[in-house]
């Protein structure tokens, strides 16, 4: 375990805090900017994310009638601080000093934590919209849950092992989960689209529709730690990917001095993330937003039994290797 | 969850301008609904019988931006038939021209705006940046990309130089290129195709039935076009075609209303590429003898048709606007039944609403109330109670 | 897919954007600014006044003697225009007689002066 010292140091500034939360706006630009470069428009400039918090920091907050206040002022932080304890399990830096065995299944769970939040935000707010809204969040949170928790669970099946470091380092011995498990690596990536609610997933936001669904009745300093957690589980969502399916922060051979190997390995999670970002910037500019029922139909039958096959896949070869 | 009352509107993101839908929705499914229109009455039919037939014109344009010659072609051109005047041929090709600009642009906004409705941002920043060279080649020709200004009752105000009319075919074969790609897309766009496919169905009967007009009624066979049916301008003269669709539903309206497009480009090339000479306007009379006239047009919605009595001045004693989305709200209404929430922009979007169009009639409240003056104050105060009444 | 391709060759192509005020953006001739007013032609006829839309056209006092087809005219009045309220419809320019009154066809920087920044 780490000392106290290197431990502040570790969750506070790099990589905890203030890294993350200026990596996180940084995020948001990029997929904004690149976003509008695809759409053949200019885009906004690098301080936009920053001065968009910083200001929306400083409005006034709204109360609605009847509404529990204080409720509704602790459950931003509370998602907060959840997606960023689950980015500190990842490996950015090396590997993830606070892993442990089981901590793939702590980053998951708490990474549902923001939309369960979500839900509660829409039934609280006295409003329709944001009722429905609400039930959306839900009704799709149960959809993608169990393709996404199969998808990463097939790599520790083959990996052997319950902690994300332990995978990665697995992933340096042979080759990356991509490629060995290219079915789960798109099942994933998809999911991973509906958990952070963009196109063609972002049903529960739909701003045609109902107006901003659970968001509705955020404002304030509330709507800026929303759009905080948004970002951060952005960038927690691609390190996930990029640690388990990507082969992480490490370089496929051991390099002699230890930081030096850390420094490069950060590199490496730089570039991997901005990948996944591509990637998932690309998919929500290709489409529309789908409707709720279509969801239900096409989660359950393509992306649901895509990723059981994917399962299937993994345990027939774990008992051949076993085996013989 | 129970029944509740949703309110679309008056202020809501998927609309453009104001309108009321109050919709009990069972959960995703949609029971009934109930239709205010009116929020943007401004008094335009009284405030036409105070102008002269100069400068009623410019007023007319303003009841919509988007079809805005649409208005002024087709009130010039029922003056022109009561004062029983002839316009030169080069002026009924310079109102077609424009008139075809202003389909082509009305359309590439409507596909825009339907995208964005379904989420898809793409296609609505590609086809409104497509939209760009139309409104271009509006601007270099009459000095404005809205309201253009280029009617008179008699003829056209000014002439086309042979260098906006080279610049405009210029830029038609990339548009066409562009028309061409968009077929592509909403062929084969996976999520355009489960949105639009099987939403909003209305069969012919029902479309006969309801009175829709427009592109929202050829999508269900109905072979009906005013460009074609009754003619005007130069419409029986030159080669084009009725674009109808037999879907039935919002994919059928996005078919016809390209190959609407397709066709607007080709008339637009025609009538630039065999522009005959000569005068661009009549002398006109001041006055106009007394009548009453229908005059009807094929506005980018649909059938215009504006009712015009004159009595020997020279102002009208009546204008009666009837525009093609007041046509087409009812089956709106009725095609939402039975739909789910989130197909309610999609449906309303199809029928490409202009309320400003809209709004020519309004309901007074109370009969047995006396005239009087009301404060701001006091309306807000209306507005607050009569619409806390409604939602939870 | 043809959105595919589209997106990717968008990607690295230059925007469509013109970053107004920093970026010109191309008027056309004919574009309908703001009115502007020609002192040596007008000769004070009214026509303007009596035909616009609006009625946003008021005669003041401006007397000026004006050479019009070939004679010295004695000028009584010069039409002043209220710039809010005038909707660029171009009809007093479309029916002057000599042309002084016309639309201007320069499009107004960004700021915040009022009078300064409307078109």
């Amino acid at each position: 375990m780490m000392g106290v010292l290197p431990a502040i140091v570790y969750i506070f500034l790099f990589p905890g805090f203030v890294f993350l939360v200026m990596y996180a706006l940084f995020f948001e630009f990029l997929d904004r900017k690149v976003t509008a470069r695809m759409q053949n428009r200019a885009g906004p400039p690098l301080v936009q994310p920053f001065a968009d918090v910083i200001k929306m920091l400083g409005k006034e907050v709204i109360d609605i009638d009847g509404v529990d206040r204080q409720v509704f002022d602790a459950a931003p932080v509370v998602a907060l601080a959840a997606v960023m304890t689950a980015f500190l399990y990842l490996p950015v830096f090396g590997l993830s000093p606070f892993g442990f065995q089981g901590d793939l299944i702590l980053v998951l769970y708490l990474l549902t934590i923001p939309t369960v939040i979500l839900f509660i935000l829409g039934w609280l707010s006295r409003n329709i919209f944001s009722s429905i809204g609400g039930v959306r969040v839900i009704t799709q949170m149960f959809i993608y849950e169990v393709p996404f928790f199969l998808a990463l669970l097939t790599p520790a099946l083959m990996a052997g092992t319950w902690s994300v470091s332990e995978i990665v380092l697995w992933q340096q011995q042979n080759l990356w989960f991509m490629f060995l498990q290219p079915i789960g690596f798109i099942v994933a990536l998809i999911c991973l689209q509906a958990k952070l609610e963009r196109p063609p997933f972002d049903i529960p936001e739909a701003e045609t529709e109902i107006v901003a669904g659970p968001w509705t009745e955020l404002t304030g300093r509330r709507l800026a730690l929303m759009q905080l957690v948004k970002d951060v589980s952005l960038v927690t969502g691609c390190a996930l990917i990029a640690a388990v399916f990507l082969g992480g922060p490490v370089l496929p051979w051991a390099v002699s001095p230890a930081w030096l190997g850390n420094i490069a390995g950060f590199c490496l999670f730089v570039m991997k993330t901005l990948v996944v970002l591509l990637v998932l910037s690309s998919i929500k500019v290709a489409t529309g937003r789908i409707r709720i029922d279509q969801l239900n139909s096409i989660g359950w039958k393509y992306i649901a039994s895509a990723s059981l096959l994917q399962v299937a896949i993994v345990l027939i070869i774990n008992y051949r290797w076993v085996s013989s | 969850m129970p029944e509740v009352t949703v309110p679309i509107g008056p202020h809501h993101p998927a609309l453009k301008e104001p309108v009321n839908f109050k919709v009990i929705a069972d959960g995703e499914k949609i029971v009934r609904l109930e239709l205010d229109l009116s929020y943007n009455h401004r008094g335009i039919e009284k405030a036409a019988e105070q102008r002269d037939f100069i400068r009623v014109l410019p007023l007319l344009e303003r009841v919509c931006g988007i079809c805005s010659h649409s208005h002024s072609t087709v009130f010039a051109k029922g003056i022109e038939e009561i004062m029983q005047l002839e316009v030169p041929l080069r002026g009924q090709y310079i109102r077609t021209i424009i008139a075809e600009l202003e389909r082509m642009h009305s359309h590439l906004l409507w596909l825009g705006v339907a995208a964005h409705e379904i989420g898809f941002n793409t296609l609505f920043m590609w086809s409104w940046r497509d939209r760009e060279l139309v409104q271009d080649t509006l601007e270099e020709m009459s000095g404005n990309r809205v309201h253009y200004g280029m009617n008179e009752v008699g003829g056209v105000r000014c002439d086309l130089t042979p260098n906006q009319v080279r610049a405009a075919l210029d830029r038609l074969p990339h548009l066409e290129d562009r028309i061409a790609r968009y077929v592509e897309m909403v062929n084969d766009q996976q999520t355009m195709l489960l949105r639009f496919k099987g939403v909003g169905k209305l069969t012919r009967e029902e479309v006969l039935n309801y009175g829709a007009v427009g592109p929202t009624a050829r999508a269900s066979g109905v072979d009906y076009d005013v460009r074609r049916d009754d003619p005007y301008l130069v419409y029986g003269d030159i080669p084009w075609n009725v674009v109808t669709d037999t879907n039935c539903d919002v994919y059928g309206r996005t078919c016809v209303r390209i190959g609407e497009l397709r066709e607007s480009a080709s008339i637009v090339r025609y009538c630039l590429e065999n522009l005959p000479e000569g005068p661009v306007r009549a002398n006109t009379p001041k006055t106009a003898p007394a009548g009453e006239i229908f005059s009807r047009y094929e506005a980018p919605r649909g059938e215009l048709a504006h009712f015009i009595r004159t009595n020997g001045t020279n102002k009208v004693e009546r204008v009666d606007i009837r525009t093609p989305t007041l046509a087409n709200w009812t089956s709106v209404a009725m095609s939402l039944v039975n739909q789910n929430l989130a197909d309610i922009p999609v449906i309303v979007a199809a029928i490409d609403p202009c309320l400003s169009c809209t709004s020519r009639i309004t309901l007074v409240s109370s009969p047995g109330g006396t005239p009087g003056i009301i404060t701001f104050d006091e309306l807000r105060k209306r507005g607050q109670t009569r619409y806390r009444g409604c939602g939870p | 897919m043809s959105v595919l391709k589209e997106m990717f060759r968008n990607l690295f192509s230059k925007p469509f954007t013109i970053l107004y005020p920093t970026e010109h953006v191309p008027i056309p001739e004919k574009f309908r600014g703001r009115v502007a007013i020609s002192d040596e032609k007008c000769i004070g006829c009214s026509k303007c006044s009596v035909v616009c839309s609006v009625q946003c056209i008021a005669m003041v006092d401006s007397p000026r003697e004006i050479e019009f087809k070939e004679k010295i005219l004695m000028r009584k009045k010069k039409p002043q225009v209220k710039i809010f309220k005038c909707i660029r419809c171009g009809l007093c320019e479309r029916h002057c007689p000599t042309g002084a009154i016309y639309l201007d066809n320069v499009l107004s920087d960004s700021g915040t002066d009022q009078e300064a920044v409307v078109t």
